[in-house]
């Protein structure tokens, strides 16, 4: 059996390691553009902010690939595949065949639309070379101009915050991380950072950066101009995957892959940033580009491609970050848009102690969290998003800051009843 | 291999576990010594309560395969074999609370603690007592546990106890009452407070 695996990513790396698990003798070809060991690419904002160093980056040793006896031709990026020939196409013009592909290629920065993005010090934020990168020009920064809202450009902020440099941010909607948290939790999140010397502007873009080689300056669609020495783009990201024949392999925002993570092409699989599943909370199709998703669909996918039938039940967006003393954690959904009149939404508020939990239920099932403070039992929500499990617990016992396992032992073995209202 | 073996309905709530298990991950090794050091001692147990307030020793179950192991950004969660224990390398930790998200039961805690030589905040879970048990000791939570919620022992055994008594609650008999799901959590609090009394008589006719 021939194995095919594009991105050597944490997705691409669990699927090898399923693969081989299951496969002693196949033979297995990984291809990465990127040229490092695995490395956990989360961690690329710690190294922003300074706590970690490059060295503690990689989560597999440099022998990793022989030790799986696996080919990796790292530092070349695929640009073709024959899907009818079962072919890949390298940069060089060879082909490789395969029995079975992985696409595992990820996701890549969304570019802005704005003169002069080719500058010196204007940067992406996706892979561990941009963040040396970036570190590397550190000690000549004094104002940086982060241009996005989402949870890359808050981690660019941050860190840069952290180093002691002064931030503008420029976001579309209202409040920063709008698509992780509530416009209350976000809110929290945006005064902690203003605290810090954060300067945060909504509903303006860049149309221009400026500078002698070197940025030093960013025009706004306002007319503003912002001096900056180092600008962030963080406007998202898009599926790797315009290299595909649209024709073979479904897509919308990502891959579209079933419970085996096989795409509408035989013996083409998809796993990670770039696949698009069912999300659980939501109930429709989603690319939830998170890192223990992509290792949970890797491991998935490689099981399946060696043979062992095996089914992914599905993703659920979530987060947890750490903004100076303030700590958050979302799951599932809040939006609006996902919520109809089966749905009811619990609050419990402390501002004094900067505690604030928003639970969305949905015909009793929990779907949607946020929590401010208080974060280290919120694994048990989490699970109840991943688990469907109808609630059997009262709204003020499921809000409370001191929710613990117990609740929920005790009502599983001694309350037998569901509660849709708190009982007082 | 010995392991711990939580029975929830015999817990109730005295949380002397908690205790034991805060002065077992402590410098000095002992109770007035662990009240003096500074970061406090953290307990690795954390008992909460039920919907009658019966008592529910929560501790980590060293899942396999492990939610927070395979959530953790910097591999600093593993696997120590030996006791089959899931454990945190404090100086790989970065206190990034992935490990938080992933826990379906909630019991990895975050804070500065007295055996994590660096000072800073990190991951702070059970670990099973390895250093007790590579000396030949118990975990310090089945040691401190009077009630029989926590044992140290052989799951086997403890299974086949287990079904034992089951087999018996099927003959009716004056011991087959007290597993009625209503009255169970009711009836062991009133034996810690009936056993309280006696503690209460025995000291003050002694």
């Amino acid at each position: 059996m021939k194995y095919v695996i594009i991105g050597n990513g944490i997705a691409g790396t669990n699927a090898l390691e399923s693969i081989r698990r299951f496969d002693p003798e196949g033979e297995i070809k990984v291809y990465g553009d990127e040229t490092l060991p695995p490395y956990c690419r989360p961690m690329i904002s710690h190294l922003l902010e300074g706590v970690v160093g490059p060295e503690r980056l990689p989560v597999r040793s440099r022998d990793f690939y022989d030790k799986h006896r696996a080919d990796a031709m790292l530092g070349q990026r695929i640009c073709a595949i024959d899907a009818d020939q079962k072919q890949v196409e390298l940069p060089t013009g060879k082909t490789v065949s395969y029995d079975r592909l992985l696409l595992a290629t990820g996701a890549d920065p969304r570019p802005v639309d704005a003169e002069g993005t080719d500058l010196e010090n204007i940067f992406f934020m996706r892979t561990e070379a941009q963040v040396r990168g970036m570190v590397k020009r550190l000690p000549d920064v004094r104002r940086a101009l982060v241009l996005g809202g989402g949870l890359v450009g808050f981690k660019a902020a941050y860190g840069l915050l952290r180093r002691n440099i002064a931030v503008t941010m420029l976001i579309g909607s209202g409040y920063p991380l709008s698509m992780q948290v509530d416009e209350t939790a976000g809110k929290m999140i945006q005064a902690v950072l203003e605290e810090r010397g954060l300067e945060v502007r909504t509903g303006v873009s860049v149309a221009a950066f400026e500078g002698n080689g070197r940025v030093r300056e960013a025009l706004l669609s306002d007319g503003n101009r912002v001096a900056c020495d180092m600008a962030v783009i963080g406007k998202g990201v898009s599926p790797a995957g315009r290299f595909l024949p649209a024709d073979k392999i479904d897509m919308e925002t990502g891959i579209l892959v079933n419970s085996r993570m096989e795409t509408s092409c035989p013996d083409i699989y998809a796993a990670g940033d770039i696949a698009e599943c069912l999300d659980i909370a939501r109930g429709y199709y989603r690319v939830n580009a998170i890192w223990p998703e992509a290792v949970s669909q890797g491991r998935v996918a490689g099981m399946n491609m060696a043979g062992i039938p095996t089914d992914y039940r599905g993703s659920v967006s979530r987060n947890v970050i750490r903004i100076f003393d303030l700590d958050v954690m979302s799951g599932g959904t809040l939006d609006d848009r996902d919520m109809d009149d089966t749905c009811r939404t619990v609050v419990f508020e402390d501002r004094r102690r900067r505690i604030y939990r928003k639970l969305v239920l949905k015909d009793n099932i929990l779907i949607g969290f946020v929590l401010v403070g208080k974060i280290d039992a919120g694994g048990i929500l989490a699970s109840q998003v991943q688990s469907r499990m109808p609630v059997m617990l009262s709204d003020s016992e499921l809000a409370s800051v001191d929710l613990n396992f117990a609740t929920i032992y005790s009502h599983a073995r001694y309350g037998g009843t569901t509660h849709t209202e708190d009982a007082s | 291999m010995k392991q711990v073996i939580v029975s929830p309905r015999r817990c109730v709530g005295c949380m002397q576990c908690v205790v034991a298990c805060a002065v077992a991950h402590s410098r000095s090794g002992d109770l007035p010594g662990a009240l003096a050091e500074s970061p406090r001692p953290n307990p690795r147990i954390h008992v909460g309560a039920g919907i009658y307030h019966e008592g529910f020793p929560n501790r980590c179950r060293h899942c396999n395969p492990a939610p927070c192991m395979a959530a953790c950004l910097p591999g600093a969660i593993y696997r120590e074999s030996k006791t089959d224990s899931v454990l945190v390398n404090p100086d790989v930790c970065i206190n990034c609370a992935s490990c938080a998200m992933a826990c379906p039961y909630g019991v990895i805690r975050y804070r500065p603690d007295p055996l994590i030589r660096s000072g800073n905040t990190v991951a702070i879970k059970c670990d099973n007592c390895v250093a007790r048990q590579h000396k030949g000791l118990d975990t310090a939570c089945t040691e401190a546990c009077k009630t029989g919620a926590l044992v140290f022992g052989e799951l086997d055994a403890a299974m086949k106890r287990e079904t034992e008594r089951v087999a018996r609650s099927m003959t009716p008999g004056p011991e087959a009452w007290a597993l009625h799901p209503e009255t169970e959590p009711l009836l062991a609090h009133k034996r810690a407070i009936v056993n309280m009394n006696h503690q209460e008589e025995g000291r003050s006719s002694s």
